[in-house]
This record gives C-alpha cells, structure tokens and sequence, in this order.
C-alpha cells in the first residue's frame, strides 16, 4: 500500500480551465518526489489539492490509508512551504514558528525547545525576535522551513520553495533540503519549474505538462530515457537534439537519414525502417577529424563548458564542448551511437 | 517663454494656499483671539478680558453636562457603530448571490445628509404619527415618546447615528478584510488553526490599524455631534445638549461670540488629544508590524 496515492485526480475551474486532467502517482513513504513541468502544467494545483487547499473535480487522494480527497487542510497531516513564504506579518519568527503548535495544544516547553531545534537547523537564532519583513527573502523562506519543520507532518508539501530566491540562497537551501531529506527521511512533494532542482532533489521527478503526467522516473531514467518529445526537450539544459527523418534499410544495416543528404547514421536498436524523431543529448556529441560536416552557428561559453550550435547537411545540431570554436568555422561531429534515442513522429512517444 | 521651477510651484500650491489662509488658518487665530475678548454680536465695544471665558465655561454646569453628553454619545455611538460595521464586514467577506445590491442597500444611509436624516427620523420615531409606534401599536406594545421622553431622547438620536455611520465602518472594515491576503489564511489552515484562531490572530490584527483609523475618524466627527441633535431636539435641550449644540446655543443663540468662541477651543483641543492618541497608537501597531508608517 503506497503512502500517498493520486487516482486519476482531477481538477476544472469553475470558467472551465481543466488544469489537471487525471493525475495517477502513488508515492512511498520517506520517498521525495519532484512535480517538475512548465508554468500552467498543472502541478500546484496538485499539490495544493493533495494540500486540502484546492477541492478536486474528481479522482481520489489517499494519504496513510485514508481517504482524504475532500477534507480541508486541518484535517490532513500536511506542512507547506508557500512560494511567497506566507508569513504572519504581524508575528515575531518565533511567534510564526510556533504558531502550527500551538494550534495543536503542545505545551509551551515543547514549543520553546521545537523551536530552539529547527531555529538552529536551519540557523535562523539570531532572527527570532525579528519580524518577516525586517528579513530578506531566502531567510523569509528559511522561517517558512521551520514553521512547516516544527510539527513533524505525514507529508511535505514545497510550491516551488526556492523560486524567488537568488542564486546564492537558492542553491543553500538546496543544500539543506537535501541533507534534511536524508537524515530524516521525510516524504515530500516538490514543485518546481527548475530542472536542475529537481534532478538534484529527487528520488523521483514527475515530468508534467498540460495537466497530465508525461513520465515518472528518477532523474537518471528521465534524462537518460525520456518516455516522448515533451520530456526530451524539456529535461536538460539545452535539450536533447531532435531531428525528424527516417530508418532506412542501407545493406545489411539500418541507418538514419534524412532527405536532401548522403549521410547516413548507423542504427544498432532492434527497429525497422520508419519515420522517426532522431534524438541526441548534447553530450554525446564531440569535434572529431573525420565524421558530419558543419560549420559552427553560435558558441555558448559557460566556464566549465559550452555548447556549441553547428549547422550539418541533417540539421542543427548542439555539441557540449569543453573546447572552444569560432563562429564560422569548419568541424566534423562524432555522435556517440549507443546513445540514440529513437521517437514515433506520430504519438512521440519513445521507440528505444 | 520658460518660467521658473519655484514660481511654476507657488503657482499650482498658491491658490490653495489662498483658500486654507483664508477659510482655515486665519479663522481659527481669529478664534484664538476672540476666545480672550468679550465680543458679543449684539454690538458694543469689544475688550480683551484675558481667560476669564475659560473660568466661566468650567463654571457653567451646561459644561460639564454637555460633556458627559458628549462623551457618552461618542462611547456607545462608536463603539456600537465598530462591533456592528465590522460584523457586516465580516458577514460581507465572502461572495455570495446577491452581495452587491445587499452592500449597496447597506452603504445607502451613509450618502444621505445628516439634517434630512435628523428631519426624517422625526417623521419615523414621532410618538402619535411615527411608523415605529404605529407598528408598535398593531401589535398592542408599548408606545414610547422617542423624541420627548428625556431618557429616551439621547438613546434616539445614538441610534440614527448608528443607523447612518455603521456602513462606514463596515466599507473601511471590508478594506481592511481584503487587504488580508489570501494566502495567510491557506497558511493558517495549513496549521490547523481553528476559526476562532484565525480570527483572532490572524484577522483581527491584521485588520486592526484600518478599524483604529475608522474608530479615529468616527470619534473626531461624533465629537463634533450637532446636526441630529439639531434636527432632532433642538440646540438647548438638556437631556441631548451637546458641546456643538451648547457652543451653538452661546454663540448664536445668546450672541455671545467671545464666550462661544472659547467653547469652540476647548473642543478643538479634545479633538486634537484624542487623534494624537490614536495617530500614535496605529503608528506603534504598524511599527510593529514591520510596515511602512503612514
């Protein structure tokens, strides 16, 4: 029995917008889940309905086998860190800290040592006499942490907790979510729109769009394998590269090509001669001496790395380079065939 | 041709200047001044004759009646006008069918003017022809003399003040109400409050510095009751006289300009107290709450 389950939930406004269209996922306990997908995906509204804050048009919510699909928040064991904090205004940090106990009757030597804990895990001491708006955002959302942390809910719920953050705080609290989510094991639901945030959070991402699920996996499985076009472009930063062409039967191989071109990529997958979407992560493209002809468009330098955009008689193709290129100039491209990824142009779903 | 920066600035502030020198400033030094003499506006010579106004008014027992009038007026006016605007505020909060025309009929007695209000409500609560008596009567009640039993006649008039201003604190309690945002109260669920918690930690507070400016306003304005008392009773009527009505009845009743003028004063500084009061007390809250002062 799965500690969190989603059947096929459902949420229309009442002007008609179905924002989410049937949502299964069942989650373990101690388990971290990502709701990763683009803005208006879907995936605070089904947060906030596994919350209690939004009522759902249909489906069922089941947290620690019961049946709480219509109850209001009060009655389900949630903690939820808000985008915008959500801070009492007009209470201290530690009056905002100690508010969800003091709801629940804990005595006030409870209280005071709760928060003396999650203050000094998430060092915010020295701020509890202060009020939120005397404080900056990242330790705004850091009170907001400890106020969900104080009780200890079934469940984490996280609207994208880092998303007004700056860098700097963002990747801090990131930090520190992770390690509390190892040490303590908590089960939590995690919406975000950054990728990068959710492939380092994650057990497992929920890659959503248009209100439905597109693939379930953990970040590697998602990467690596994403189940159709939505999860390949969307996952990876550029995404992976896609081409639309056809196998073709070439000797005793199966190759890759497009019209209006001789070349040719051999491919090893158990397939047959169709029309494709070709798919490769930048990664797996390198300069090589001999190999597809191209001259380079544009050259991304990011420190560590680049990327580099190459015009090739198959189409545009983007390389990760740890060298560097001039616009203008003449390489040939290796592609690394073992990593080929094969989609039906149709249902674009994955075929490999 | 360019004109100059500090002329063009003199020339918007200036008119307005004109008018506040002229209707406000000059008035109210003038009050100041006439406050010492003892001019009367039957003629005669007037002569300053130092604070001996002041001695009187603290010796004229209609003063300390007036007071106690006016301090009870304004108690159970406003306080009741706070408990009932925000009530309906509160019962407003929420959409529900019908709500804009019910806050519409709600804000109706607020627009009126408070003489045809004083003038109507004589029609309303008259003790023979009064529609309240009247269906009093259908019922075989008791008929009570609204507007000449002198126990009566203050309670009347408090009530068609609460009648008229309980829409104002209801609009500025509904400001103070949606001002509250949203997701305090999706937190506050989040934490299990109770409705009783959330009202009392999370609204109430919130909403407090607008109620204070409300209550603020109100009392500077009931302070300065005459215009019901007025239409109601008349200026020197014991049982409803008012500050504004006694300084009414001195001065253009019994012409007695400097005696009236002193009058005048002494509300001025009872005004000016409380709203420093209260200006301060809503600037601590604010403080508190991290906000901008106002």
């Amino acid at each position: 029995m799965p500690f969190l389950e989603l059947q096929n939930l459902q949420k229309t406004y009442p002007d008609g917008t179905r924002a989410v269209r049937g949502i299964d996922l069942r989650v373990d306990k101690g388990e971290f889940i990502v709701l990763l997908g683009p803005s208006g995906c879907g995936k605070t509204t089904t947060l906030r309905m596994i919350a209690g804050l939004e009522d759902p048009t249909g489906g069922q919510i089941t947290l620690d086998n019961q049946n709480v699909t219509h109850l209001p928040p009060s009655q389900r064991d949630v903690g939820f860190v808000f985008q915008f904090y959500a801070l009492y205004p007009h209470m201290t940090v530690q009056k905002n800290i100690a508010f969800p106990l003091e709801n629940i009757g804990t005595s006030p030597s409870e209280i005071e040592a709760a928060i003396d804990r999650v203050a000094r895990a998430l060092s915010i001491e020295t701020l509890l006499d202060q009020y939120p708006r005397q404080l900056s955002g990242g330790d705004q959302q850091r009170v907001s942490l400890a106020r969900a942390m104080v009780r200890t809910p079934d469940i984490y719920l996280m609207d994208e907790p880092l998303g007004t953050l700056d860098a700097e705080h963002r990747l801090e609290l990131r930090a520190f979510i992770r390690r509390q989510q190892l040490s303590l094991s908590i089960t939590a639901i995690y919406v975000t729109h950054d990728q990068e945030e959710a492939m380092s959070l994650a057990d497992r991402i929920v890659v959503m769009d248009g209100g439905k699920i597109r693939q379930i996996g953990s970040p590697s499985e998602i990467y690596t394998h994403p189940a159709d076009l939505f999860v390949a472009n969307f996952v990876g930063s550029p995404g992976m590269n896609l081409l639309s062409g056809q196998i073709v039967q070439n000797g005793d191989n199966l190759t890759f090509t497009r019209p209006d071109t001789d070349i040719h990529i051999p491919i090893r997958a158990n397939t047959a001669p169709a029309q494709v979407v070709f798919g490769m992560r930048p990664e797996f493209i390198r300069p090589a001496n001999r190999g597809i002809p191209g001259k380079v468009i544009l050259s991304e330098y990011l420190g560590s790395h680049g990327y580099v955009h190459v015009d090739t008689p198959i189409g545009e193709l983007v390389m990760r380079s740890t060298d560097r290129f001039a616009t203008g100039e003449k390489i040939h491209l290796h592609l690394n065939e073992t990593h080929i990824r094969l989609f039906d142009p149709d249902t674009e779903t994955a075929l490999t | 041709m360019r004109v100059k920066d500090g002329v063009l600035k003199y020339g918007f502030v200036g008119p307005a200047l004109v008018f506040l020198i002229a209707f406000n400033i000059f008035p109210l030094f003038y009050n100041i001044y006439l406050s010492f003499t003892d001019a009367e506006l039957s003629g005669g010579v007037t002569q300053l004759i130092g604070g001996r106004n002041y001695g009187v008014i603290f010796d004229d027992t209609r003063y300390g009646t007036a007071l106690r009038t006016t301090g009870l007026f304004v108690v159970l006016a406003v306080a009741t006008e706070l408990i009932l605007g925000f009530a309906l505020a509160l019962a407003l909060q929420k959409p529900f069918w019908g709500k804009p025309a019910i806050t519409t009929i709600l804000l109706v007695p607020m627009m009126l003017s408070p003489a045809v209000m004083g003038l109507y409500w004589n029609f309303i609560l008259n003790g023979h022809y009064g529609v309240v008596n009247q269906a009093l009567s259908v019922f075989g009640l008791f008929q009570p003399q609204w507007l000449t039993d002198p126990d009566l006649k203050l309670f009347s008039i408090l009530m068609i003040d609460i009648w008229m201003w309980t829409p104002f604190m209801m609009l500025i309690a509904l400001a103070g109400l949606n001002a509250i945002p949203n997701h305090l109260y999706e937190a506050a669920a989040i934490d299990r409050a109770s409705r009783w918690t959330v009202f009392r930690r999370i609204t109430l507070p919130l909403c407090s510095p607008l109620l204070f400016l409300a209550v603020l306003l109100r009392t500077t304005d009931a302070l300065k009751q005459f215009d019901l008392v007025m239409a109601v009773t008349g200026p020197n009527d014991r049982a409803t006289q008012t500050l504004s009505a006694l300084l009414y009845q001195v001065m253009f009743r019994g012409y007695k300009i400097g005696l009236g003028s002193s009058y005048s004063i002494v509300i001025l500084l009872i005004v000016i107290a409380l709203a420093t009061i209260f200006i301060r007390y809503i600037a601590g809250i604010q403080a508190k709450q991290g906000r901008e002062t106002a």
